[in-house]
């Protein structure tokens, strides 16, 4: 779900890294206003680490395989840190492995950190509203599958939107149709799988550290 | 990717030696030029300057083949697909399916853009440690606090990649074999990365305690890392030029 460099018009490429510098800063503010903003710097950063190369185990689903993109957990686990961890991890991705692009920097974050904010926001409701009847390991794990699916959801609904209206052609509407289809299907199963994967994480980490689940 | 870089040299390439904040600048704007170019004639002329600049730098060529090989694949099936599924005008039929003028058109302009950018990123940023590259972004004004996080994860990422293939190995020498279905491998992922994320979380508790020990957050940040000679400034005057020339011949050709 990373768009290459060379796709994009320009004015799209522009307005992507405009909207990523004012989420970014927007979130880095939210940062300053803590108590010692540089105190969770070192646990956000190692998480971001251990994202980047979990995100590198790859997963067979027949003919082909898939790797984690995990903004959905990491959204749920690092809140407001989520969108620069993802900006860091994509420059990265780029720089050393060609993976994305720099043109498309900003474009690719909003594409995956936007939902990763939005996992966030689903992930914290599990904490919250008439939902207390419910055993805590189930609400995490529930909350958990939100966050994941969500994540994944939304940047496909992004990547196709942002893919098909920045391609240097006309596309029939029904390519169009057929392309999101696709593309759709595509991307459904690996919904799912970070979908149940953020879910049983989620359960796993309650068990074990349930510290980590509050947030960075 | 491992930078390709001989900074200590005095011999060194220019590109080796060339200030990494001018670099970046210079980097960015030749990019967005590149995404501006949609017209077929400037594309020679897009191509001329990106090899050019690959051979005064003197990158590698087998770094930077290895370097195209997985973006390539990513943007073939898109290349191979736009000639069929795009545009008006036919330009040759075979049965069911039409290759269109518009759509040959567009595959090119997306398959030289990315190669060109690309091939610039690789060039320029392969020339310069990440560290180094990272430093000059802080110095460009990226916050303290995500220049902070890029330099930990980059200095990190080893650390759990070991971490992990050491968990992998242990979890095949307790005889774990990986199932035909991949939704019966979940459980199991999910383990695997949840003991990832804690050994990093755990490890981050003792490294902002060394930081703190080593004065991180007190020590004022150092600021004259960097700085432009006239060789550096000329070098990003080339680059703006050139950026122009391109931009005059898009909107003139």
């Amino acid at each position: 779900m990373h768009i290459p460099d060379g796709i994009l018009p320009l004015p799209l490429t522009l307005g992507g890294y405009a909207a990523s510098i004012t989420i970014c800063w927007l979130c880095i503010r939210a940062i300053n206003k803590r108590q010692d903003p540089r105190a969770d710097v070192p646990k956000a950063a190692l998480l971001t680490s251990a994202f980047f190369v979990a995100s590198l185990i790859h997963i067979p689903i027949p003919p082909a395989s898939v790797h984690l993109v995990l903004n959905g957990l990491l959204g749920a686990l690092l809140g407001v840190f989520a969108f620069p961890a993802i900006l860091i991890g994509l420059f990265l991705q780029a720089v050393m492995f060609g993976h994305g692009g720099l043109t498309t920097l900003g474009v690719n974050g909003v594409i995956l950190g936007l939902p990763a904010l939005a996992a966030a926001g689903f992930f914290r409701l599990r904490t919250h509203g008439t939902s207390g009847h419910i055993p805590l390991p189930k609400r995490t794990a529930a909350f958990g599958f939100l966050a994941g699916f969500a994540g994944i959801g939304l940047s496909f609904l992004l990547f196709a939107l942002i893919l098909l209206t920045g391609l240097p052609t006309h596309l029939s509407a029904a390519a169009e149709r057929s392309a999101i289809l696709a593309l759709g299907l595509a991307h459904l199963p690996l919904a799912i799988m970070e979908g149940l994967l953020t879910g049983l994480l989620a359960g796993f980490l309650l068990r074990v550290q349930p510290a980590i689940l509050n947030g960075v | 990717m491992t930078a390709y870089s001989a900074t200590d040299s005095s011999t060194a390439p220019f590109m080796h030696r060339w200030d990494p904040r001018m670099k970046l600048i210079g980097l960015l704007l030749l990019a967005f030029t590149f995404s501006f170019v949609t017209n077929p004639r400037v594309l020679p002329v897009m191509i001329t300057l990106t090899l050019a600049m690959t051979a005064v730098s003197r990158y590698p060529f087998h770094l930077l083949l290895r370097r195209l090989r997985y973006p390539s694949l990513v943007i073939l099936c898109l290349i191979i697909l736009l000639p069929f599924i795009s545009g008006l005008t036919p330009v040759v039929e075979w049965g069911r399916l039409t290759v269109t003028r518009e759509g040959l058109q567009a595959a090119i302009l997306v398959a030289t853009r990315f190669f060109c950018i690309v091939t610039l990123a690789a060039v320029l940023l392969g020339t310069t440690p990440l560290l180094r590259t990272i430093k000059a972004m802080q110095a460009l004004g990226l916050p303290s606090i995500m220049a902070d996080m890029a330099l930990l994860v980059v200095r990190y990422l080893e650390v759990l990649s070991a971490d992990l293939r050491r968990m992998r190995i242990a979890m095949r020498l307790r005889g774990h074999v990986e199932q035909r279905r991949p939704w019966r491998n979940l459980p199991t992922l999910a383990w695997l990365t949840g003991s990832l994320i804690l050994r990093g979380y755990e490890r981050s508790q003792g490294v902002y305690n060394a930081m703190r020990l080593r004065g991180y957050g007190h020590a004022p940040v150092r600021s004259g890392e960097f700085t432009a000679n006239r060789g550096d400034l000329l070098a990003l005057a080339a680059i703006c030029a050139a950026a122009g020339i391109l931009i005059w011949l898009e909107l003139t050709l």
